[in-house]
C-alpha cells in the first residue's frame, strides 16, 4: 500500500513544483528576467511569496496609472495564478490583495476600465463562495448551562437541550458575475475575509501595507494628529510615545500618493478590523507592525465615531483599549487589585 | 525568581521527604545556604515515605549521575550561565529515563491511595524526589534554551514534561496527591511555559494545542493561573488568524457543547471567565471585558453584550461610561428607544456636574435621527454637541453640524408658520454648508445637502450635489441614485431620469431593483407611456411574487417594505387604468391592492379617484374620508376632497378652502392644492389672489418630482 502512496505523493509534489516554475516563468515574461535563486529554489512558491524585490516590483506595477484594465498582463497573471487552485500560489496572489484593493478603490471614481482588478476580486469572491457553499458563517453562542470542554455545568442539565443562539459572522453569499457598485463593498469584504483566513501565512510587508492603507481609507489621519498635538490624554488618543511617530509617518505620507477615504459600511469595516486586530494583538514579533496597526485602529476608531456606527465603535474601541493595556493583568496576583484600580481611575479621568 | 521559588519548595519538601545522605540534594542545600531542618520529621513517618527512602537508597548509585547533573545544571542556571547549564543538562538522557519516570509517578500516586499497608512497591521504582529533580532539570533546560533564543527547541524540551505527566496521569491530576508540591509546581510552570514558547517560536497551532492540553483536563491549577491561561487561549484564538480545529478526541467526549470554530471557542472561554469574575473567583479584569466586547461585536450579539455590561459591578466604569457603553450596545442591537433613554440618563440632571460626554451627545443626536418625531430632541443633542466640541474635536463638530442641519430640515417640514419654515430651511442649509467645509471628504454631508436642496426645490444645486455624492461613493449608494433620478425628474426631464434609473438598476443588487422599477414606471407614466409603464409594473409584480415565494428578505422591515411596494404598484396601476377610463381593470387592481393591505389611505384614495373619474362624487367623498380617517394627515385625499367640494360650489367652497389650507400647511409644495385654491379664489371673485395661486401651482408643478422627495429619500447613512 505504502509503496503506492509514496510515488503518487511525490508526483503531486513534482507537479506542484512544475506548476510553480511555470508560473514563475510566465511572471518573468511580464517582469523581465527574475533572479536565479528563485527559479531554481527548492520550494519556489514560498520563495516567490517572500521575495521582497518581486513583491515590490509587482506592487509598483499595480500602482501604475494604466494598470488594472482588462488587458493588463499582470492582472491576468494574478488571475490565472489564483485559478491554478494550488494553495501556495493562491497565497502569492492574496499577498497583493491590499495593494489591489487600494489601487482599485482609488480609481473606482474614474471612468477607466478596471476589469483586470475586478476579475481578480471576483475570483476571490467566487472562491470563498464555493468554500462556504454560499452559506453564512455562523457562530453558535455557548450557553453556560451546558457543560463544555472547558467547564462543568453547575446545575445538572435537563434532558431537553437548551436552545442554541446562532450569531452570524458573515451573511450568505450570492454568486456575483460582475462588480455592481452597491455590491462592491461586500465583494471586497469577502475577499478580505479570505485574506484573513490565510493571514497567518502572509508576509509581514503585506500586513504592514494593509494597515497603512487603512489609515487612508479611514481618512482621519489628520484629525488624529491635530487631536494628539493639543490633547494627548483624550479618550481616543493613545500613549504619548505614539505622538512623535505619527508625525513622522505623516511626513512620509506626503511623499507617497495619498489614498482616498472610502465609504466603510460594516460589511467592509468588520473584515478590516479583524485583520488589523490580528496585526495589533496577534502573536507578531514585529514591533513595527504593531505600531502601524495601532495607528490604523486609532484612525478606524475615529472614523467609527464619526460615522456613529455603534457596532464599529464598540469593536474598534475595545481593540484600542486592549492595545493600551499592560499585558497580563490576571496572572500577577498581588498586582491585580492595583491594576484594576488603575484602570477604573483611568477611565474615570478619561471620562 | 525561580531560584527563590525552588529554594522555598525545598524547605517545604524537606519536612516530608527525607533524602538519602549520599544524595547530592543535600549538598545543594548547603550550597544554597539553606540549613536542613531535620527537627521532627520522624514523627511524620508513614510507610510511603519509607518506600521513598527505600527506593531512593536502592537506586542511589544508578541515579546519582542524573541527579548530579540536574543539580549542577540548576546551579549554573541560577548563576545565569545558560550555556553551561544547557551543556550540563544535555548530559541527562531524558528519553531513556522517561518510561521510568512515568512509571514512578503513576505507581507512587496510585499506590499511595490504594495500596494496602505494608505492601512493598516494586523494586527499582524511582523516588518522587528524583522525578521532581529530573523534571526540574528538563524545565530549566527549556528555560535555558529560551534565553538563548532557541524557542522551538525550548518548546520541544518543555513538551517532554507534559508528555511524561500526561502519560502518568491520563485523566488529569488524581485527587489527593499531596506532597509532590515540587513536581506539581514544575508541571504547572511547564503548562504555562509551553504555549508561550510555541508562540515565541511562531508556531500558532502548537501554541493553541498546548493551551488546550493545559485547560481541557483538570490539573489543579490555582484559579488565577487557570483563568490567565484561559484568557491567553481566548486571545490567541481571537487574534491568531489561523483556524485550528479542536482535536477529534475532545469533540467526541463532550457531545453537543463543542465549539466548532476558533471564535466560538474564544467566546466560550471569555464567557466562562466573565462568570468567574461575576462569582468573584477572580478579580475584575478589563481585558476580558474588552476581548468579549470585540468578539461579540464582530458576531453582532449586542443584547447579550449589554447583559454583561449591566452585570459589571459599580465602581469599575464611571456612570457616564457605562451608560455610553450600554447605549452603544442597545443601539447596535436595534433597540434605539432603549438606547436613547439610557443616553438621556447619562446626560440628565444627575450628571450635570460633569462635562458632557461628547460621543454620547453625538450618539443621542444620531439616534433621534431615525425617527422624525424626535427631531426636536435631536436638535438639542446636536446643539449641545457643537457647544462642547473644542478645536481638537473639530471633525466631531462637523458631524454635529451635519446632524443639526438635517434636524432643522425636519423641523421646517413640520413647522406651522411660513416665516418659521423659511428660517429653519435657511438654518438647515447653513449648518450643512458649515459641516461640508469641515468635512470635505465626507460624502454623506453632500448627500444631505442635495436632499435638503431638493426639498427646497433648489434643483440645480441638488443635481450638482447628487452627482458629486455618487462620484464620491463610486455609485455604491442606492439613495444617491434615487436622489439624482428624482431631482432630474423634478426638472421635468423624464427621459434622462429614466436613463438614470436604468443605470441604477445596472449598478445595484436585486433587492434594490424593486424600488427603481417603480420609479421607472412612474417616469413612464409622466412621459405618457402607459403601455410601457404597465409592462414595467408587470415585471415589478412578478419580481415581488418571486421574492415572496423565496422569502429572500432577511428582516421583517424589509418584508414590510416589499409588501408596501406591492400595494403601491397595484394602486399605481389602478391610476393608470382610471386615466385610460378602463374602470373594470382599475377596480381589479384596487381589489388586489386591498388584499395586500386594506388599511392604507393610498388604496382608499385611489378608490376615491376612480369613483370621482366616474363622476360618482358622493361615493368618492366617502372613499376620501375613509382615507383621512385612517391617516388624518394624508394630503392627497385632502386636496381631492377639496376638489370635489369645490364642484358642489356655494357653502362648500369655504369648507374646501379649509381642507386646502390644511393640506398646504402640511405640504407647502403641493401644486394640486395651489391649483384648487386658485379655482376657489376665482369662484369667490378674488382674481388677484387666484392669479397668485395659479402662478404658484404652475411653478411648483414645473419643479415637482414624480415621487415625493421626503417620503422616498432616506436619510444619509451616518
Amino acid at each position: 500500500m505504502s509503496s503506492e502512496v509514496v510515488p503518487s505523493e511525490s508526483t503531486t509534489f513534482w507537479q506542484s513544483i512544475q506548476r510553480a516554475q511555470a508560473t514563475i516563468h510566465s511572471l518573468s515574461l511580464i517582469l523581465g528576467p527574475l533572479p536565479e535563486p528563485l527559479t531554481f529554489s527548492e520550494n519556489p512558491t514560498i520563495s516567490l511569496l517572500h521575495d521582497a524585490n518581486i513583491s515590490h516590483d509587482i506592487s509598483s506595477r499595480l500602482h501604475h496609472p494604466n494598470s488594472g484594465s482588462g488587458d493588463d498582463n499582470l492582472c491576468r497573471w494574478l488571475y490565472d495564478t489564483f485559478q491554478s487552485t494550488d494553495p501556495g500560489l493562491q497565497l502569492v496572489v492574496l499577498n497583493f490583495l491590499p495593494t489591489i484593493i487600494r489601487v482599485y478603490l482609488s480609481r473606482v471614481v474614474s471612468q477607466k476600465s478596471l476589469a483586470g482588478f475586478e476579475a481578480i476580486l471576483l475570483a476571490f469572491y467566487a472562491h470563498e463562495t464555493v468554500i462556504r457553499g454560499g452559506e453564512p458563517l455562523t457562530v453558535i453562542l455557548p450557553n453556560l448551562t451546558n457543560p463544555s470542554v472547558y467547564h462543568e455545568a453547575k446545575v445538572p442539565t435537563k434532558s431537553k437541550a437548551v436552545d442554541l443562539n446562532i450569531a452570524i459572522l458573515s451573511p450568505a453569499l450570492e454568486p456575483c458575475g460582475t462588480v455592481r457598485s452597491t455590491k462592491r463593498a461586500r465583494i471586497i469584504g469577502v475577499a478580505l475575509e479570505l485574506y484573513y483566513s490565510k493571514i497567518h501565512d502572509m508576509p509581514l510587508t503585506s500586513k504592514q501595507e494593509f494597515c497603512e492603507f487603512c489609515v487612508d481609507w479611514a481618512g482621519h489621519n489628520r484629525s488624529l494628529e491635530e487631536e494628539k498635538q493639543s490633547n494627548p490624554n483624550s479618550d481616543v488618543s493613545c500613549a504619548d510615545q505614539q505622538e512623535e511617530m505619527i508625525q513622522v509617518k505623516g511626513g512620509e505620507e506626503e511623499h507617497k500618493k495619498k489614498g482616498r477615504r472610502i465609504p466603510l459600511p460594516w460589511e467592509l469595516f468588520q473584515p478590516i478590523l479583524r485583520i488589523v486586530g490580528h496585526c495589533l494583538l496577534g502573536n507578531s514579533n514585529s514591533e513595527e507592525l504593531k505600531e502601524v496597526a495601532l495607528i490604523a485602529v486609532q484612525c478606524l476608531h475615529l472614523r467609527a465615531l464619526h460615522d456613529m456606527n455603534p457596532q464599529a465603535i464598540l469593536a474598534s474601541r475595545s481593540l484600542l483599549r486592549l492595545a493600551k493595556m499592560p499585558s497580563d493583568t490576571i496572572f500577577k496576583p498581588h498586582l491585580v487589585s492595583d491594576s484594576s484600580d488603575l484602570t477604573a481611575s483611568q477611565l474615570a479621568s478619561n471620562d | 525568581m525561580l531560584c527563590t521559588c525552588s529554594g522555598q519548595q525545598f524547605q517545604l519538601e524537606e519536612n516530608e521527604m527525607p533524602q538519602s545522605p549520599e544524595s547530592l540534594a543535600t549538598r545543594d542545600f548547603s550550597v544554597s545556604g539553606l540549613s536542613s531542618k531535620t527537627g521532627d520529621w520522624d514523627s511524620k513517618f508513614d510507610d510511603s515515605q519509607v518506600d521513598d527512602v527505600e527506593s531512593t537508597l536502592k537506586e542511589t548509585l544508578s541515579l546519582n549521575y542524573e541527579e548530579a547533573r540536574a543539580l549542577l545544571g540548576r546551579l549554573e542556571y541560577q548563576r545565569g550561565n545558560c550555556d553551561a547549564a544547557l551543556q550540563v543538562f544535555q548530559g541527562i538522557d531524558i528519553r531513556g529515563l522517561r518510561p521510568r519516570m512515568i512509571k514512578a509517578i503513576a505507581e507512587r500516586t496510585q499506590h499511595r491511595k490504594n495500596r494496602p499497608k505494608g505492601e512493598n512497591l516494586q523494586v527499582n521504582l524511582m523516588s518522587m524526589h528524583s522525578v521532581s529533580l529530573l523534571l526540574e532539570a528538563i524545565f530549566l533546560k527549556s528555560k535555558s534554551l529560551e534565553q538563548l533564543g532557541r524557542h522551538k527547541d525550548a518548546a520541544l524540551e518543555c513538551k517532554n514534561i507534559l508528555d511524561i505527566i500526561e502519560s502518568a496521569w491520563p485523566d488529569g491530576m488524581p485527587e489527593g496527591v499531596r506532597g509532590e508540591s515540587k513536581l506539581k509546581e514544575m508541571f504547572h510552570k511547564a503548562l504555562e511555559l509551553l504555549p508561550k514558547l510555541w508562540k515565541q517560536a511562531g508556531f500558532l497551532e502548537e501554541a493553541i494545542s498546548a493551551y488546550r492540553r493545559a485547560l481541557v483536563r483538570h490539573w489543579s491549577l490555582d484559579l488565577k493561573r487557570w483563568a490567565s491561561l484561559q484568557k491567553d487561549l481566548a486571545t490567541v484564538l481571537l487574534y491568531g488568524g489561523a483556524e485550528v480545529p479542536l482535536p477529534q478526541q475532545f469533540q467526541q467526549v463532550w457531545g453537543h457543547m463543542t465549539p466548532t470554530s476558533n471564535i466560538e471557542e474564544a467566546i466560550l472561554l471569555l464567557l466562562i471567565l466573565m462568570r468567574k469574575v461575576a462569582f468573584q473567583e477572580i478579580n475584575w479584569d478589563a481585558e476580558i471585558m474588552d476581548h468579549l466586547i470585540y468578539a461579540l461585536s464582530l458576531s453582532g450579539q449586542f443584547e447579550l453584550l449589554a447583559g454583561h455590561v449591566e452585570q459589571v459591578l459599580p465602581g469599575i466604569y464611571s456612570r457616564g461610561e457605562r451608560w455610553y457603553l450600554l447605549a452603544l450596545c442597545y443601539s447596535a442591537a436595534g433597540l434605539d428607544d432603549v438606547a436613547l433613554n439610557i443616553l438621556k440618563k447619562g446626560l440628565g440632571h444627575s450628571e450635570r456636574k460633569h462635562k458632557p460626554h461628547l460621543p454620547s451627545l453625538l450618539l443621542g443626536a444620531k439616534l433621534c435621527y431615525k425617527n422624525p418625531y424626535h427631531a426636536c430632541e435631536g436638535t438639542n443633542f446636536a446643539m449641545k454637541a457643537i457647544e462642547f466640541t473644542n478645536n481638537q474635536e473639530k471633525h466631531l463638530r462637523g458631524v454635529a453640524s451635519h446632524l443639526l442641519g438635517v434636524y432643522y430640515g425636519y423641523c421646517a417640514q413640520s413647522s406651522i408658520s411660513d416665516s418659521q419654515r423659511l428660517r429653519l430651511q435657511s438654518e438647515s442649509l447653513k449648518s450643512l454648508h458649515h459641516a461640508a467645509t469641515i468635512e470635505k471628504d465626507d460624502p454623506e454631508v453632500i448627500y444631505s445637502l442635495g436632499r435638503e436642496n431638493a426639498i427646497q426645490r433648489n434643483l440645480n444645486t441638488a443635481v450638482e450635489s447628487a452627482i458629486k455624492y455618487l462620484d464620491m461613493v463610486g455609485g455604491s449608494s442606492v439613495s444617491g441614485w434615487k436622489l439624482l433620478a428624482l431631482v432630474v425628474s423634478a426638472e421635468q426631464n423624464f427621459k434622462d431620469a429614466e436613463a438614470i434609473v436604468d443605470l441604477a438598476i445596472d449598478e445595484t443588487g436585486k433587492v434594490d431593483h424593486l424600488d427603481f422599477l417603480r420609479l421607472k414606471a412612474l417616469l413612464q407614466v409622466a412621459q405618457e407611456q402607459p403601455r410601457n409603464a404597465i409592462d414595467t409594473y408587470r415585471i415589478l409584480l412578478a419580481m415581488i411574487q418571486a421574492q415572496k415565494e423565496l422569502k429572500s428578505w432577511s428582516t421583517s422591515s424589509e418584508g414590510k417594505a416589499v409588501k408596501d411596494l406591492e400595494m403601491e404598484a397595484w394602486v399605481d396601476l389602478s391610476f393608470i387604468y382610471t386615466k385610460l377610463e378602463s374602470w373594470n381593470d382599475s377596480y381589479v387592481c384596487l381589489e388586489k391592492a386591498k388584499s395586500v393591505e386594506i388599511f392604507s389611505p393610498k388604496c382608499w384614495h385611489a378608490t376615491g379617484m376612480l369613483l370621482e373619474a366616474q363622476s360618482l362624487h358622493v361615493d368618492a367623498l366617502v372613499a376620501f374620508s375613509v382615507a383621512l380617517s385612517i391617516e388624518p394627515d394624508y394630503v392627497p385625499s385632502m386636496v381631492s376632497i377639496a376638489a370635489v367640494l369645490r364642484m358642489f360650489g356655494g357653502k362648500s367652497l369655504s369648507l374646501a378652502r379649509s381642507f386646502l389650507m390644511n393640506a398646504l400647511r402640511l405640504e407647502p409644495t403641493n401644486h394640486n392644492a395651489w391649483l384648487n385654491l386658485g379655482y376657489i379664489s376665482k369662484a369667490e371673485g378674488s382674481l388677484h389672489q387666484a392669479a397668485d395661486c395659479f402662478q404658484a401651482a404652475y411653478e411648483l408643478r414645473q419643479s415637482s418630482p414624480v415621487q415625493n422627495f421626503t417620503q422616498t429619500l432616506s436619510n444619509c447613512h451616518i
